[in-house]
């Protein structure tokens, strides 16, 4: 390449040094009337000493007219050549026709406006005029400059639009959340899911600087005539190389207009060291500010003092009800498909609802459109092979992901007491997309986990997610594109035990939901980016069903009755950039949820305790029918003050609905916990959430810090009365309680995205509080005060650091601690029917002791030549190196007439683990 | 590496799954925590009801039953008929067969002296649930011991939950059998008849809560129940072991509140059981409502069944000796001792309590066999004997057979 741009430099120089030569002007006079060139060049070499140099086949289809007198040659050829896509050069006496391209022998137009070249930034020059058929460039190299639009030679005042797609280079997967910025004018917009950008700019000459996540710094010179599309094509950022490491939310830190975000590329994820040395998408979730667990092994996750079950889990747009595998020991997503994960904690964009604290959207690959490869991995407990490809070269391809686990061999080796356990989990993913044309994008993504286990038990659990989701992305012009939708989504669960075949039994569950959504962008001007859509989804649930296993069970079957319901929300929202320095984004979108029969609803006594006793009617709909439908606005608002480039002050208020709830009796998400709808007893849950933040980057945008307040009610949060039965229940509303939360918190973070040493820590203090507000309950927790949450953790500090002491060796280091989660303590002692029990205290006043875990990992590269068969890595590290034994609960138990208390801890001892990963 | 990734592997299961629990010492919890709790149930039949009140006490605190003693406790009737209740001892309160109308609602009035801060308490209004009588109650072998089962059923579908306790007894012997008796000076011949301290009758009843229902089941047939289970090694099926089964009759309110109850005593700790709650029980402090009190009270007659368990009817297992490092020694009433002329009476030091020689008073020896008696002397040479546990099988039971024995 450099040879080329040596010689392009040496031609352009000698080009220079004849056309300085040049004689004075001749002037012809010529009349033509749709003649071919030949005709005029014929005259213009009779009259003169000039000789054409063309290639006569390109120029069949040129007629000219032309009616000139005594004007220079470079004013005939402009005259015969404007808009034909034709280009002359004339040095000395050699005249140049082109087609296409322009041989150039003076500076280019907006030249003296641009800045100083750089010495090895001499621009080779091509020219690109916009016609509708025409392919889109794909612009890959840094020097070459660009011109967009249709070229004149003036360059009109105001602005031009353009508009591309940010792909990378060596799979033609998109680039989601790329930075282009334009120093210049302090513009600068991000990449959508699909890698599409568009930006507004003055007319003329810019540079591009292009950032995206996982790829090298790159920047293209445009000179942009009038709107245009333009394609960048990024190279990857080869691993462990000596280049800066960018992340892409460098300058999104800071200008960006959200608050709460944080986006994470797999890369990242893969330097935090987990147990069993896998990725985890959720442990690392639980790295950043603002999002607790109540303990290890826990499939939930707690963000900004909302529950498990507010979180919204999306896998390319399906929603993932059970995101674990392995009593959550595993996260149910696939390292080696995963791009990146967003997790949104305080400005929720509108196309999401549903949730009240949180929207966790984890993206898949796409598949390598250009090559086949793949990559496999082994670890103590599970294998994962993915393999990708075209299917048609740079148009279809697919990405296919497995991992499975061989635990079953481990647990069998261990003592009789725990021979009898079993559990065993697999997961696939198989993602298909398929470029159409320019304008239409073909999308599909499924995905398939399932979980068996069986714990020392004669019972047999068993759960499973199914999603498929069909994508329709229609681009109908610049400014303008919309993505349509349609999938299901299904959770189900199982448990069986036929040990006494008196009592043999079959339990059920199952929640189906059907997704249609259309979300559409456009970009109204510079100023205005709008967005717009509306969603739906059907629900169906089956909240258990009962049955009897085998012909001499005498089981009563017992089939809760099936609930329906359809959610669907409309939206619109609208980011203004009012001035450079201030951004509003300001969205609201408009729930509206029924209940669908067929079900029998029961109706209780107004002000008396919903239980048997106190029901007046019970009403039976039909199916299909509108039992009852609550309406609500969603309002979403964030705003962002420039307070100069490294520092900005944001704010936001949100507010949400939940129509969905978790009942969940026992302190972690467990494979019997099951999902309601709202319905008349039920009420949705609705939140709300005021923030403020301070983000501020230093040293050249390596460094990122913020600060982030906020403060958030919860409404009709459930919870459950004492010894509530949630399994089998036709009438859950006897069993639940309405409460009211809120929550506050501060939340720090400081994140070194570049160098040796990055990585970030945060801490976060936070508080969340839960009343129960209905008198009519029957029966109050804590005599109606505000108690803590299960996951109420005030304080809470997370260190994640990577050090790379070569491009093949790096250490990283990972420290959690957090104050302990709140418990209900026994307080005093008494006999009862013949043994000595206890008796708890008020719901949460204690505290278990606090929690702190470190692990440390070595990830060992193969060596770095990028073109070879396989590339391979180990990571070895130990999970919990200094080996506190965490309590994850504490109870009490009564053996033979004796109370004693005990710790439960999960991961007590430092765990050693080893990983082999191979790319091919 | 392969042998020793399998190790590796094994030790990290064996951390992560064994050593998962450990004794955890809750913070002192000082406040005084003093509830009433009420225990016992109303008895409509023939057999006497019987109350106990207790209070509760401080987990760290040594005392483990606080009785709540001279209250006034009452059975009343939905017509307003009240069967007083006599105190007997330790917070129990009695009262003889109250033979009451099963088709009335009963509650309990408790009212405690100034000491105990002279509170009223009620209980709600119960129906009456008697129960089925018990179909059998029988056993199963299994490699670990016996497990033993009730059935039941209503052929009129009417009792549905259902709740057991029981009582065991067997027959157990001291490691030796001893033939002599010290009277603190003396060491005398055992009376038998009385006195025999080798074969013994030890009684426990049930410390977990049993609960069984057929809710779910189209007949309310309670099928192999378990009640309780013994280790093939317990000392329990040593000689003849008997259970004394009471099957009680629920509402399924009462139910509820058993069900609580043995969740939050007896089943917590599990990766997915339920987090502990306040129990709620069915009595309610009229003077002050916010007060807790811990219990439930039914009302209603229970059914019972006694079996007999032969060790001849068991497989040859072998007992586990619980005290196995008993031995026998002897001692001599003239004892040379070694390098002198002198002698030393062992009889008086070990055995004879009150004799000043005795080095050990609190727990003398117990004298077993006799040694032979030397030509010409009158008492034998000495006596042989051990410690106390390992002889007198009345420290762990009762040397008077149970009137229900056979």
């Amino acid at each position: 390449m450099r040879k080329i741009y040596l010689l392009t430099i040496c031609c352009l120089f000698l080009l220079q040094i004849v056309s300085g030569q040049q004689n004075p002007v001749k002037l012809f006079s010529l009349s033509l009337q749709q003649s071919p060139i030949s005709s005029l060049i014929n005259e213009i070499e009779t009259k003169s000493s000039y000789h054409f140099y063309y290639d006569a086949t390109q120029f069949d289809s040129l007629k000219v007219s032309l009616q000139v007198i005594d004007k220079p040659l470079e004013t005939v050829l402009e005259l015969v050549l404007k808009n034909t896509g034709f280009h002359y050069a004339i040095t000395g006496e050699k005249v140049f026709l082109t087609k296409g391209r322009q041989i150039r022998t003076d500076l280019a137009p907006g030249y003296t406006m641009a800045a100083p070249a750089m010495p090895n930034n001499q621009t080779a020059t091509a020219d690109y005029t916009t016609e509708l058929d025409k392919k889109i460039p794909d612009a890959t190299t840094e020097n070459k400059l660009y011109e967009i639009g249709l070229k004149t030679n003036t360059i009109k005042s105001g602005n031009a639009i353009l508009s591309g797609y940010v792909r990378n280079i060596k799979s033609g997967e998109a680039v989601v959340g790329a930075s282009i910025y334009v120093a210049a004018t302090k513009t600068g917009v991000a990449t959508d899911q699909f890698g599409y950008f568009n930006i507004t700019l003055p007319r003329g000459r810019h540079t591009l600087n292009i950032r995206g996540l996982g790829m090298r710094d790159t920047r293209r010179q445009i000179f942009l005539y009038t709107d245009g599309k333009l394609n960048i094509e990024m190279q990857e950022q080869v691993n462990s190389l000596k280049e800066v490491k960018i992340s892409g939310e460098k300058v999104a830190n800071v200008r960006s207009v959200e608050l709460g975000i944080t986006r994470l590329n797999i890369k990242d994820i893969k330097q935090i060291p987990t147990a069993f040395g896998e990725a985890d998408v959720l442990k690392v979730v639980l790295t950043l500010p603002g999002v607790t667990s109540v303990g290890e092994a826990t499939t939930g996750f707690n963000v900004r003092g909302g529950a498990a079950d507010e979180n919204l889990i999306l896998l390319d747009g399906s929603t993932i009800y059970n995101p674990a595998h392995f009593f959550g020991f595993f996260a149910a997503f696939n390292p080696d498909i995963v791009k990146d994960i967003e997790l949104y904690k305080s400005s929720i964009p509108e196309k999401f609802g549903g949730r009240l604290s949180s929207v966790l959207d984890i993206t898949n690959r796409e598949g390598n459109k250009k090559i086949f490869t793949g990559s496999a991995g082994i670890g103590l407990l599970t294998s994962r092979l993915n393999v990708e490809g075209p299917i048609i070269k740079d148009k279809t391809s697919f990405i296919f992901g497995g991992r499975t686990t061989y635990s079953d061999w481990l647990l069998s080796a261990l003592p009789e007491a725990y021979k009898h356990s079993s559990a065993s989990f697999y997961d696939f993913n198989l993602d298909i997309s398929h470029q159409i044309n320019d304008k239409n994008n073909l999308y599909v993504s499924s995905y398939i986990s399932n979980d068996k286990f069986r714990l020392n038990s004669d019972t047999n659990y068993s759960y499973s997610n199914k999603s498929i989701l069909l994508k329709w992305k229609h681009n109908f012009n610049n400014k303008l594109y919309s993505v349509v939708s349609g999938g299901v989504d299904r959770y189900q669960y199982d448990v069986n035990s036929t040990a006494n075949a008196i009592n043999a039994y079959d339990l059920n569950f199952k929640i189906n939901q059907t997704n249609f959504k259309t979300d559409f962008n456009y970009y109204l001007s510079n100023k205005h980016t709008i967005t717009f859509g509306l969603s739906s989804i059907l629900y169906h649930v089956n909240p258990g069903s009962f049955e009897p296993d085998g012909a001499k069970s005498l089981i009563l079957p017992q089939v809760v009755s099936p609930e329906q319901a359809l959610e669907s929300a409309l939206y619109l929202g609208d980011k203004f950039d009012v001035t450079a320095d201030l951004t509003i984004s300001a969205g609201i979108r408009y729930n509206i949820y029924s209940y669908l029969g067929a079900h029998t609803v029961d109706q209780y006594a107004p002000n008396l305790p919903r239980d048997a006793a106190n029901v007046l009617d019970s009403t039976s709909y039909k199916s299909g029918q509108f039992i009852n439908t609550y309406s609500a606005p969603d309002i979403r608002v964030s705003a962002r003050y420039l307070l100069n480039d490294n520092l900005s002050v944001k704010a936001a208020y949100n507010t949400l609905h939940q129509y969905i709830h978790l009942l969940s009796n026992s302190t972690s998400i467990s494979p019997t916990d099951i999902y309601k709808l709202s319905d008349p007893n039920i009420k949705p849950e609705s939140g709300d959430q005021v923030s403020f933040g301070i983000f501020k980057n230093a040293r050249a945008n390596t460094i990122e810090m913020s600060v982030e307040v906020y403060y958030k009610r919860l409404r009709n949060y459930l919870d459950y009365r004492s010894g509530a039965v949630l399994l089998l229940n036709e009438h859950i509303e006897r069993d639940v309680i309405n409460t009211r939360g809120k929550a506050y918190g501060a939340e720090f973070l400081v994140k070194k995205t570049a160098g040796k040493l990055n990585g970030w820590f945060s801490y976060t203090y936070s508080r969340t509080f839960l009343r129960q507000d209905d008198p009519y309950a029957g029966e109050f927790i804590n005599g109606g005060k505000y108690y803590p949450a299960n996951y109420d953790k005030p304080h809470a500090f997370n260190f994640t650091g990577n050090y790379k002491f070569t491009h093949r060796y790096s250490i990283s280091l990972d420290m959690a601690y957090s104050t302990g989660r709140p418990i209900t303590l026994p307080i005093a002692k008494y006999i009862y029917a013949g043994s000595e029990r206890v008796f708890y205290s008020d719901r949460n006043v204690y505290r278990i002791p606090d929690y702190f875990r470190s692990d440390f990992s070595l990830n060992i590269e193969g060596n770095h030549k990028i073109h070879q068969k396989t590339h391979n890595s180990w990571t070895i590290g130990v999970y919990n190196l200094t080996g506190r034994q965490n309590a994850y609960s504490t109870f009490f138990t009564e053996q033979s007439g004796v109370i004693s208390g005990y710790k439960l801890s999960i991961f007590a001892a430092p765990i050693p683990f080893i990983n082999y990963n191979i790319r091919f | 590496m392969g042998k020793n990734l399998r190790y590796l592997i094994l030790l990290i299961f064996t951390v992560l799954v064994i050593d998962c629990k450990k004794p955890y010492n809750p913070p002192a919890i000082v406040a005084a925590n003093s509830y009433l709790v009420v225990d016992g149930i109303i008895n409509s039949g023939t057999d006497s009801t019987t109350i106990r009140l207790t209070q509760t006490t401080n987990l760290s605190s040594k005392i483990t039953v606080s009785p709540v003693l001279h209250a006034v406790v009452v059975v009343e009737s939905d017509l307003n008929a009240t069967y007083p209740l006599k105190e007997t001892k330790n917070g129990f309160y009695v009262s003889a067969g109250l033979n009451l109308d099963n088709s009335r609602k009963y509650r309990l009035r408790i009212i405690t002296t100034a000491i105990n801060s002279g509170k009223q308490y009620v209980s709600d209004f119960v129906s009456v649930v008697n129960s089925p009588p018990i179909d059998s109650i029988n056993y199963t072998l299994n490699n670990d011991g016996i497990a033993i089962f009730s059935n039941t059923h209503d052929a009129k579908n009417l009792t549905r939950y259902y709740r057991w306790d029981y009582q065991e007894t067997w027959v157990f012997t001291a490691n030796f059998h001893s033939h002599y008796k010290s009277d603190g000076y003396l060491v005398t011949a055992r009376n038998f008849r009385e006195d025999d301290v080798y074969k013994c009758w030890r009684t426990d009843t049930s410390n977990t809560i049993v609960l069984g229902s057929s809710a779910k089941l189209v007949n309310d047939v309670i099928v192999n129940n378990p009640i309780t289970s013994i280790a093939s090694s317990s000392e329990k099926l040593g000689t003849k072991y008997s259970i004394l089964v009471k099957q009680y009759g629920l509402s399924a309110d009462a139910y509820k509140f058993w069900q609580n109850l043995k969740k939050n005593t007896e089943q917590l700790g599990g990766v997915f059981d339920a987090q502990p709650s306040q129990i709620i029980g069915n009595i309610h402090c009229v003077t002050d409502p916010s007060e807790p009190v811990i219990g439930y009270i039914s009302a209603g007659r229970y059914s019972s069944v006694r079996i007999f368990i032969d060790n001849a009817q068991l497989p040859r297992w072998s007992t586990a000796n619980p005290y196995p490092l008993c031995k026998v020694d002897t001692f001599l009433f003239r004892y040379p001792v070694p390098g002198t002329r002198d002698t030393v009476n062992q009889v008086n030091i070990a055995i004879n309590y009150l004799s000043k020689a005795n080095s050990n008073p609190k727990d003398p020896l117990i004298p077993i066999e006799a040694l032979p008696v030397r030509p010409g002397d009158a008492v034998p040479m000495g006596y042989t004997g051990s410690q106390r546990v390992c002889v007198d099988c009345t420290l762990r039971g009762t040397n008077k057979q149970p009137a229900f024995w056979k």
